[in-house]
């Protein structure tokens, strides 16, 4: 197979530099060829082979160190120890707007990047419309780029890249900038230079853009590769991991919170179990909720009740006082709000259900608990929720 | 263990210098003008000071007359010092590029000596034309081989801006040594006054100074119209081409580092 990139054993090791006398130190070592004093291990011995036509997401929690991998890809960096061996003519896009001067304007830029990127001044004239029409920013091409948006900047970035056609393609979460059309045009773009038998090298937090672009996937947990194979079953364990760390994560967080709360939740129920067994559910299924509030001076407290997606997105949450709903009063101090989810409409994956205590006036909220449950179910319905719904005028 | 060498690219590199052009000089109205007024003023001061009060006289200069006698030597070597000084921070100030593109950063600080030299050339020329309105009679026709002297310069430039600009990355305090240095370089090279007012002590070692033959031959093409060109121009030549090859493997042995320590 036609290897494109070939990394072997790359261990990337930053020197120590914030002090003078470390960075005199790392001069005279580096002068006599010598490396410097070493500091933080950002990588340890990757070896990764991308041949022609795949594509390859990289994924890994923040400071795992895929941006030092790819920089080390590009060549921006050195690595430690290790070979990089890239046979194409690359097109990093490290970050959109890199080599942007602010004071010049758009075109300057445009032309300061294409040849940046190695594009002759004739392959730019004849480019230069095509670039024009993909960043699709009008006049402003003649203003200076300290006026533009950030959206803007993203997309004359991401035009000159698509002008330079190379044979590798490197990006670094760009694509989580910019508005939806824009990203959208980009992942076309994507695809189509992936369908014309581009190589792509992408880094995101997007499983959704990794699943979508990506043959092959690789997980890096601090500094090595954790997993490597075919995107779906790397993705998923990389989302599993995640979901089950942040979730621990959460419950200690809530229970620092908790302790310390004035109407502080004392648990949190779905379905007769408590936040550490994450139930599951079919659909259509009820959902039991128990929400338990510690109230201190026994006043009745007011209680908040919603379900949001593993990533945070709320799907539907509401208040009680809103709906004139007072607490159960179980004793002296402890009150239970209890309420039915009826028939759910959530469509398969995991959720977390949440709540949170407020005061009796409903104006300051003051404690959070959380638990995870999941929703099986085959439909190939897509979204997060099913509407009730009927087909009309049909044959 | 290698990375990949990147390529120097021109259209990059004249990219790079007219963007360096328009920032530092034609930003506004006024820059071009100020590029010949400030160092104008400089010599009027340096031609006040020394004429009338020290009442320096150069017995060389003849009839010349110390202004023009000076404004030759003034302008080459305010293109090399600002050049020099310019460069000394420009990898540091291209940090964000540096970080995120991986190209030849060599040609960062050669721009930004290139782009000071043009300009402080065009200023060169002005100045020359002025002089012969004044009276000075200039000889152009050997500026076919001041040209030469004046590349010889900026090579010079260049060399000295890859060795100050890598250091700066990892010793930031260049910055602060570097320009009474230059200061330093200037009193010692005969601009403000003849090579022959050296005490005999230094003047072998002033024999050293590159920047010293090149003043005295761009003294000796335009203003006496004489050619001194000897052995020790092919000594000034061949020592240049070393010291910018030095310069630039000096360059490239850190060159690989700078991202760890920007």
């Amino acid at each position: 197979m036609d290897s494109l990139v070939s990394i072997k054993g790359v261990t990337k090791i930053y020197p120590r530099v914030h002090k003078s006398r470390e960075r005199l130190k790392a001069f005279a070592a580096l002068l006599i060829g010598r490396q410097p004093a070493h500091g933080a291990t950002v990588l340890s011995d990757i070896n990764l082979e991308v041949v022609r036509g795949q594509s390859l997401g990289i994924v890994g929690e923040n400071g795992a160190g895929k941006s030092t991998l790819l920089k080390v890809l590009t060549g921006v960096i050195q690595p430690t120890h290790g070979r990089v061996m890239v046979h194409a003519n690359i097109a990093a896009m490290l970050e959109l707007g890199a080599g942007f001067q602010p004071d010049f304007s758009g075109m300057d830029n445009v032309r300061m990047k294409a040849s940046l990127m190695g594009l002759s001044n004739q392959e730019l004239e004849e480019r230069l419309d095509d670039i024009l029409a993909f960043a699709d920013i009008g006049e402003y091409i003649h203003e200076p780029v300290k006026h533009y948006s950030s959206g803007m900047v993203v997309r004359l970035g991401f035009a000159v890249i698509t002008a330079c056609r190379p044979d590798l393609l490197i990006t670094d979460e760009v694509l989580a900038v910019g508005d939806e059309s824009f990203q959208k045009k980009c992942i076309r773009w994507i695809q189509q230079f992936l369908e014309r038998g581009g190589t792509l090298l992408l880094v995101s937090h997007s499983m959704y853009v990794v699943q979508k672009l990506c043959q092959k996937a690789v997980w890096i947990h601090e500094g090595a590769i954790k997993q490597y194979g075919d995107v779906f079953p790397v993705t998923q364990a990389y989302l599993a991991w995640h979901e089950k760390r942040s979730a621990k994560e959460k419950q200690m967080q809530m229970k620092a919170t908790g302790e310390g709360a004035y109407y502080r939740i004392e648990k949190l129920m779905l379905g007769g179990v408590q936040a550490d067994e994450s139930p599951e559910f079919a659909m259509g299924d009820d959902l039991d909720i128990e929400l338990h509030i510690y109230s201190p001076d026994d006043r009745p407290p007011v209680g908040v009740v919603g379900v949001v997606r593993a990533d945070g997105t709320p799907v539907y949450g509401m208040i009680s006082d809103n709906e004139d709903i007072k607490p159960l009063k179980l004793s002296e101090q402890h009150y239970c709000f209890r309420l039915r989810f009826t028939e759910i409409g959530l469509l398969p994956g995991s959720y977390n259900l949440r709540g949170h205590s407020m005061d009796p006036e409903g104006v300051r909220l003051f404690d959070t608990s959380e638990m995870v449950f999941t929703v099986s179910g085959n439909t190939k319905e897509v979204g997060y929720i099913r509407l009730p719904h009927k087909w009309l005028d049909q044959d | 263990m290698k990375g990949m060498r990147r390529k120097f690219d021109r259209v990059f590199f004249q990219n790079l210098v007219s963007r360096q052009i328009r920032q530092d000089y034609l930003e506004n109205l006024t820059g071009f003008a100020w590029l010949i007024l400030q160092p104008l003023i400089l010599l009027a001061v340096y031609a006040f000071v020394f004429s009338t009060i020290f009442k320096a006289r150069i017995p060389e200069a003849g009839d010349i007359g110390f202004v023009p006698y000076l404004a030759i030597a003034f302008w080459p070597w305010i293109a090399f010092s600002e050049a020099v000084l310019r460069a000394n921070g420009s990898i540091t100030a291209n940090a964000e590029l540096i970080g995120k593109v991986a190209f030849a950063t060599e040609q960062i600080p050669l721009a930004t000596v290139t782009a000071t030299f043009l300009m402080h050339l065009a200023g060169y020329m002005a100045v020359l034309v002025i002089l012969q309105f004044m009276g000075t009679s200039i000889h152009w026709l050997y500026l076919v081989l001041a040209i030469p002297v004046i590349l010889l310069m900026w090579v010079f430039a260049c060399s000295i801006a890859l060795f100050t600009s890598a250091i700066q990355v990892f010793v930031r305090d260049i910055a602060q040594i570097l320009p009474p240095l230059m200061t330093f370089w200037f009193f010692t090279t005969p601009i403000l006054y003849s090579a022959s007012y050296l005490p005999a002590s230094i003047q072998g070692v002033a024999e050293w100074n590159p920047m010293a033959w090149f003043v005295a031959r761009l003294r000796e093409l335009l203003l006496l119209g004489e050619i001194n060109l000897g052995l020790d121009a092919l000594i000034i030549v061949m020592f240049i081409l070393v010291f910018s090859w030095l310069s630039l493997r000096f360059f490239r042995r850190f060159s690989g580092h700078f991202e760890d320590f920007l």
